[in-house]
């Protein structure tokens, strides 16, 4: 059986397995008696990927069938500072699991989102999850974090995603919410309003907020970046995602 | 040949064409390709777990039915009410004429709602399959499907009832009809009304919310009994309730006729067979109207369905004029009848305006959602109190005009009432066959949904299911004041009953064996109500154990692999509804009658007084308020007020949750009980004016 290596973002972890990505991201979003839920997203790495920091081939070695022949699931080779380690040129396809364990992958794109006027709203998934409102592009805001710090805050590597904002991007104070399903909007309203009329790039709108976020909400894609280079992994269109992804689709408007 | 024997005949005539038609068109319905393996081993589930329920419940009223038929042949066989002031006499052709009466009201009840479920479950997968082609083709298998349920009804009432008139001459023997199709239609209704909450809660409870799976999903092993109770409850159930309200008002009518015209037998002849004539009328009326129920490849199957109505309710009223002008008679009663035609299409609209989620009562419900599921329930709660007044208003008026214009045109006042729910009810066919429709359409975007069907399928059943919920909203409405107009005309007979036997009714609030009779009667439908929802939740906690158990032993289910015990789930619904059924059956039959034995006639004038006053209002503020959490929850998942998962969906989700058992269990059910009762107390009203206590 092939061994594939996995790193998951919720939580960060990097990860031995005798399953394809489709059973993977099953098995891990509800477990393996199925009495688990909750949503995941991980990407597959090259398996030749070597690094000194993990102890992979220990992993892969443990990675072995069990007694009745049944694919080992999941071997854990490292569960802290995993994303830092992983440079981008072996990460292969992302992949969205919803709650209920449907799997979909997404395929890197060399094109990076068209900017668009307004504000952001980016939750960050790993390997810190505070949700942030922004006056920057997904770029900017990738290279404020990691490549330039103007701040005291900065991170060596960063998955995060730009979430929609509807007209609240516009117009925070007046925009109509209509879909957006966060909670507290009025905190958001505030902190976006505050974006405006104070010279700050970025504003902290939820420091305890989980990784998890609902899938529609996705603006554009999923950002991975690190000092070398920046990742992108562009959402499916509604589109495409009800006409060829149903049962995903389906799942992530629950 | 006699006028009344020539309109008997055309009566029997009418139905026969009618039933024909429903025959017709179920056979067309059977003809529809019924699509892939896959789609087709789903709908063989449905199927299955529909007609395992069915024969269970057949079964189990088989039992009711011959042991109530041989009380009533026992019973009604003495001449009890002389009984201390001459010799009784012993009549066994009486009692059996009335237990053969009461036992063909069952046998037709049951046998338009076999017929209507029967193609109901097979006409969602040929629906489904059609979608594939075109709207126009998919709207048209499920209509069709859904007239044979409301054709194959009204055409086998109008059969039953002519036949038993011509043979035996006296309309107390159709009252025995009416009270099995009556006694059929409580256990139906409030049956079904179990089995689907109790398969609808629980699948959500541990799909939606514990395991985090969508809606027909394939996964849950509660799915199937979803889709079966959205049949047994919405098809079997709805139709079998409104076959009440309609035997029932004719023959309340009938009753009227008969008593009020008594001295005169030409006269007496001509209106007791009137409503059934209107009935005839209605349905030649509904075998047009379905024709201009079409959609064209971008129609809008909501608007098919209300011309349909529309067209159904003028040319109805332009047969019933005709009839009424060259027929001679009195002009009065054409306008009772327009009257409650009127009436019913309003009340049926009015319903729609409280549940529509183009309508502020929904919107605000959904914007204040986001406050928490406490506000929501408040909200809905208030707007279903207020949903009650546009349609008591318009019992209100459809009583007072009938009654009025009835007397100013010489006639009977109380006549004019009973003619109003009559001309209500005639249009059945063509309301029953929209409101059938609904529950099709929504098996068939199941099927679309575990079969994998294609996007185009989907969205096409999405169309089609909003439509459906509409006319589901309106047969509601209509449903629960044809109720409460049938009530007040049964009340009427019941009254008039009781004074052909001597006992003059009166029913003053200055009497407490009066007041003592209104109490008892306001709270019976709460209780009913009560004992219904109980017996959802106590049901529903059970199939939540099963589906966990499923899961829990079974993990391929959720992974997709291992197909999961639907039948259990299906069993486990059909066993807890039907055992759920002895109370409220008590309730409805038994308790009228120890008011009356106990407290006299007046007592039970005033009981019936009480349920039908709580009855309605019940009625109205369960089925509109269930109705609006509904949609207000649809509302929010369209995209509104942060669609599903926020804040404001997760509340309204608890509100739909509360709503359901409202407005599918107790709600509708009430129409029925207060009917029975209406009815128990009518057909036992000559005993109970001989024999009480008080």
């Amino acid at each position: 059986m092939t061994i594939h290596l996995y790193l998951s973002m919720i939580p960060e972890a990097l990860i031995a397995s005798m399953l394809t990505p489709e059973e993977f991201g099953t098995y891990y979003a509800v477990g393996s008696q199925k009495r688990a839920r909750g949503q995941a997203i991980f990407c597959e790495v090259d398996p030749d990927f070597r690094h000194d920091f993990f102890r992979i081939e220990e992993g892969i070695r443990r990675c072995v069938p069990h007694e009745d022949g049944s694919p080992k699931r999941s071997i854990y080779i490292s569960v802290y500072r995993v994303l830092e380690h992983v440079p981008l040129d072996v990460i292969q396809k992302l992949y969205l699991v919803t709650q209920d364990g449907r799997v979909l992958g997404l395929d890197s794109s060399p094109e990076l989102p068209t900017e668009t006027t307004g504000l952001h709203l980016y939750q960050e998934i790993a390997p810190v999850h505070p949700r942030v409102v922004s006056t920057l592009g997904p770029r900017e805001f990738y290279e404020l974090i990691v490549k330039t710090p103007t701040s005291l805050l900065s991170l060596p590597a960063v998955c995060f995603v730009e979430l929609k904002l509807g007209e609240l991007a516009e117009d925070p104070e007046h925009g109509a919410v209509r879909d957006l399903p966060y909670s507290n909007i009025d905190h958001l309203r505030q902190c976006l309003v505050e974006l405006k009329t104070k010279t700050v790039h970025s504003k902290m709108v939820d420091r305890i907020h989980p990784a998890s976020f609902a899938y529609r909400l996705i603006k554009n894609g999923i950002f991975i970046g690190n000092e070398q280079q920046l990742l992108y992994f562009p959402m499916l269109s509604q589109e495409e995602l009800r006409t060829h992804h149903y049962r995903w689709w389906r799942s992530a408007n629950m | 040949m006699p006028a009344s024997q020539f309109w008997i005949l055309i009566a029997i005539l009418a139905g026969c064409v009618s039933v024909g038609a429903a025959i017709w068109l179920y056979a067309w319905v059977h003809r529809q390709d019924a699509g892939s393996e896959q789609a087709q081993e789903i709908a063989s589930w449905i199927r299955e777990g529909a007609t395992t329920y069915l024969r269970r419940l057949y079964l189990a009223l088989t039992m009711v039915a011959v042991g109530l038929g041989i009380i009533i042949a026992i019973v009604f066989s003495f001449d009890i009410e002389h009984l201390g002031t001459e010799a009784v006499e012993v009549n066994p052709l009486r009692g059996g004429e009335l237990a053969t009466a009461f036992v063909i009201g069952a046998i037709c009840s049951a046998a338009a709602g076999y017929m209507g479920m029967t193609v109901a479950v097979a006409a969602n997968v040929r629906s489904a399959t059609a979608a594939n082609e075109s709207i126009n083709r998919a709207f048209k298998v499920a209509f069709y499907a859904g007239a044979v349920m409301g054709l194959a009804m009204v055409g086998l009432a109008v059969i039953g009832m002519s036949t038993i008139y011509l043979i035996t001459g006296d309309p107390e023997i159709v009252l025995g009809f009416s009270f099995g199709a009556s006694s059929l239609a409580l256990l139906a209704k409030a049956g079904g009304g179990i089995y689907t909450k109790t398969a609808d809660i629980a699948a959500d409870l541990v799909g939606k919310v514990e395991i985090g799976i969508p809606e027909d999903d394939p996964r849950n092993p509660a799915v199937v009994a979803d889709n079966v109770g959205d049949n047994v409850g919405d098809v079997a159930g709805m139709g079998a309730d409104i076959f009440d309200s309609y035997v029932a008002s004719t023959v309340a009518v009938m009753l009227l006729g008969a008593s009020i015209f008594a001295g005169d037998a030409t006269q007496q002849a001509k209106y007791v067979m009137f409503p059934l004539i209107l009935c005839a009328l209605g349905i030649v009326a509904s075998l047009i109207g379905i024709q201009f129920v079409r959609v064209g490849e971008n129609g809008k199957p909501g608007q098919a369905l209300n011309r349909g109505t529309i067209f159904t309710c003028v040319i109805f009223a332009g047969l019933t004029t005709a009839v009424v002008i060259l027929g001679g008679y009195n002009l009065g009663v054409l306008w009772a009848t327009l009257a409650g035609l009127i009436t019913g299409v309003v009340i049926g609209l009015t319903s729609d305006y409280f549940t529509s989620s183009d309508n502020r009562p929904v919107v605000e419900t959904a914007r204040v959602s986001d406050s928490g599921a406490a506000i929501n329930i408040i909200t809905g709660f208030s707007y279903g109190l207020i949903s009650i007044v546009p349609s008591i208003i318009g019992i209100v008026l459809a009583t007072l005009i009938s009654y009025y214009l009835a007397q100013r045109f010489g006639m009977s006042g109380i006549y004019g009432v009973g003619i109003s729910a009559v001309g209500m009810l005639s249009v059945s066919g063509m309301i029953v066959s929209a409101d059938a429709y609904g529950p099709i359409v929504d098996n068939a975007r199941g099927i679309a949904e575990m079969a994998g069907m294609s996007q185009k399928v989907i969205d096409t059943a999405d169309v089609l299911d909003a439509a459906g919920n509409t006319a589901k909203a309106i047969t509601k409405g209509f449903a629960i004041s044809a109720a409460a107009l049938t009530v007040l005309a049964l009340f009427a007979a019941y009254a008039e009953v009781v004074g052909t036997r001597g006992v003059e009714l009166s029913i003053s609030l200055r009497n407490p064996v009066v007041i003592a009779g209104v109490l008892l009667g306001a709270i019976t439908p709460p209780l009913f109500s009560a004992l219904t929802m109980l017996s959802v939740t106590s049901n529903a906690f059970k199939m939540v154990e099963e589906i966990r158990r499923q899961f829990h032993e079974r993990p391929g289910i959720l992974a997709g692999t291992e197909k999961p015990n639907y039948a259990a789930c299906v069993d486990l619904a059909a066993q807890g509804a039907l055992a759920s059924l002895v109370l409220p059956a008590f309730l409805a039959v038994v308790f009228p009658l120890l008011v009356g034995f106990f407290l006299g006639p007046e007592a039970l004038g005033g009981f019936l007084g009480g349920s039908i006053f709580t009855g309605v209002i019940f009625a109205l503020l369960m089925s509109n308020a269930g109705g609006l959490w509904d949609n207000a929850k649809k509302f929010i998942e369209s995209g509104m007020y942060g669609g599903s998962g926020s804040d404001a969906h997760k509340a309204s989700v608890v509100g739909d949750t509360v709503g359901d058992p409202f407005k599918d269990t107790a709600g509708p059910s009430i129409n029925t009980l207060i009917t029975v009762m209406s009815l128990v107390s009518s057909l036992f009203a000559p005993i109970i004016a001989a024999f009480h206590l008080f």
